[in-house]
């Protein structure tokens, strides 16, 4: 089932506009990594998407409908939004049970998903007293609970340990090769950055990048890394574009590594490092998303 | 809609504020019986005639059921704008994106848990007035009447969960929802009853009272009382005005 957010506009009456004209489609079978940095618009846009919050314009649908109109709901798309969002004098299985009698799902589901997710032995104790983690888990665990074949997760390794984080990575891709549509929302790259597929990445309201991730790192310009010492002479080559580092290393762009070696092979230059530099997802991450200056 | 309600029913009872304010709602009845039996002011011009020689006055001791009103008010408030303090609201919408599916099948559950307490708050009432009022000289206690109480404890008590709901979507802070209630209850209410006197008995308030049949017989408030069938009426309207504008308000909301 795939994602559609078409000319989404959100402002809130107090004339902050949220999300600008924002369109992205997602399809199935993959993991999507929906990023920007806090205050973007990503929740804004998640809350659009599951009909908790009314678009300003712009439609964003379900496999072709809005949310509003699936007729029962969690059977279809399972979200986390966020943390907080249990009677703290509940019981874990108890919160799950209140949302599986609507949908009319088993208690027999609800303690899969405990099991799922790890809370089996805190099923019976009260959301009052979980860390945040154990939320997370008990989040997913809702989300879960349909068997959905959308999965929308609101920062869902936020205050997991690195250990749930592998797990949950782990599960996402499973489920993608399910063919689960799996969206996962997230301000730092490096969190899922081995977990999705595809990109998504927004800054203040509007989309800057949609594509894979591979295709991201491949749009950057590539560099090569020579040292040595007379490496003052590659510098002067035309057509290569340079610059020199406060310790004495040549950042090339323009060339491969093998032709740089040829040049400095017939010019016999003396190398000492030659190698091109894998690019730096993260930094590029930020030059998209950090405008002016802004605090991430 | 079935599903809609034993889900409100287990969040009503996989938590402990139902009993909380059920037991309160109890303990105030009976505290209100007993100040009735023993405390029962005569008139001021005579404080030696014990005012339980008088028929109606006996009724309106067993009229005390009726207070468990405001707690089933706070009831209805609580389990409607708790869920927008817990956050659970957004699970709740998530799984019944039909807003006004929740709204009602929450006030169809509190009207049931509204009818359970005001049979509790009626029996207890009667076993314990009963009991009391052998202990004084009193006047012979019309059974008629007390029965005719129960009918009004169930629809006010009722009604006036269903309100709570109303004004818990409406008012969905829950401190502010509480506090404004209980100052229109205890405050605002009671003013406009004692200060403008033809306002008191079309207010809920009053409805209310008039359908406990309390006001007809102490003169509390110094207004005339509505008959049953109209305070009903009155009643059921402020209930349907509030509904309906609890579902307009909810539908139009954000949910962040």
């Amino acid at each position: 089932m795939a994602i559609e957010v078409v000319n989404l506009t959100k402002s809130f009456g107090s004339g902050v506009v949220a999300v600008k004209d924002l369109s992205f489609s997602i399809s199935p079978g993959k993991v999507t990594g929906f990023l920007g940095p806090n205050g973007a618009g990503k929740t804004t846009t998640l809350r659009c998407l599951l009909g908790l919050v009314s678009p300003t314009s712009g439609t964003a649908t379900i496999d072709g409908s809005p949310y509003k109109s699936l007729p029962n709901p969690i059977r279809v798309v399972g979200a986390s939004l966020e943390a907080s969002g249990f009677h703290p004098a509940r019981t874990a299985r108890n919160h799950l049970r209140v949302i599986a009698a609507v949908a009319k799902i088993s208690d027999t589901r609800v303690d899969e998903v405990l099991h799922t997710v790890g809370l089996t032995a805190a099923a019976d104790r009260k959301v009052g007293g979980f860390s945040l983690g154990m939320r997370q888990r008990l989040a997913l665990a809702v989300a879960l609970l349909g068997d959905p074949k959308v999965l929308i997760l609101d920062e869902p390794a936020n205050g997991l340990d690195p250990e749930g984080i592998s797990w949950l990575r782990n599960f996402l891709r499973h489920q993608a090769g399910l063919g689960v549509t799996v969206l996962v929302s997230s301000h730092v790259l490096s969190e899922v950055q081995q977990t999705v597929d595809d990109v998504i990445i927004i800054r203040s309201g509007s989309l800057v990048y949609q594509g894979s991730l591979k295709a991201l790192s491949d749009g950057g310009p590539a560099e090569v890394v020579v040292k040595g010492p007379e490496v003052g002479k590659l510098a002067q080559i035309p057509g290569w574009s340079t610059r020199v580092t406060e310790d004495g290393t040549l950042i090339v762009t323009g060339a491969t590594a093998a032709e740089i070696g040829n040049r400095a092979f017939t010019e016999s230059i003396e190398l000492h490092e030659l190698r091109e530099k894998t690019p730096d997802l993260e930094a590029m991450f930020l030059g998209l998303t950090h405008s002016e200056g802004g605090q991430l | 809609m079935t599903a809609l309600i034993r889900s409100e029913f287990l969040k009503a009872f996989t938590t402990k504020l139902l009993w909380i304010l059920a037991l309160s709602a109890l303990g105030f009845v009976l505290l209100t019986v007993v100040l009735g039996v023993y405390l029962t002011p005569g008139p001021p011009t005579a404080e030696d005639i014990n005012v339980l020689l008088e028929p109606a006055a006996v009724t309106n001791i067993f009229a005390s059921a009726g207070g468990a009103s405001v707690f089933v008010l706070i009831l209805g408030i609580i389990a409607m704008s708790g869920e927008y303090r817990n956050q659970t609201i957004t699970s709740t919408f998530l799984t019944t994106p039909r807003r006004q599916s929740v709204i009602f099948a929450k006030m169809i559950a509190y009207s049931i848990i509204a009818f359970v307490i005001a049979l509790i708050m009626w029996l207890a009432t009667v076993a314990v007035a009963t009991i009391l009022l052998t202990t004084v000289e009193h006047a012979p206690i019309q059974w008629s009447s007390v029965i005719e109480i129960l009918g009004g404890v169930l629809l006010g008590l009722v009604l006036y969960a269903i309100l709570g709901v109303a004004l818990g979507s409406l008012i969905t802070n829950q401190v502010a929802a509480v506090v404004i209630a209980l100052i229109w209850v205890f405050v605002v209410e009671a003013l406009l009853t004692v200060f403008v006197d033809w306002l008191g008995k079309w207010l809920p308030g009053g409805a209310l009272n008039a359908i406990l049949q309390a006001t007809n017989t102490s003169g509390v408030g110094g207004t005339d009382s509505l008959s049953v069938p109209i305070a009903a009426l009155v009643l059921i309207a402020y209930t349907v005005v509030l509904a309906v504008a609890a579902v307009i308000a909810t539908n139009r909301k954000d949910i962040t």
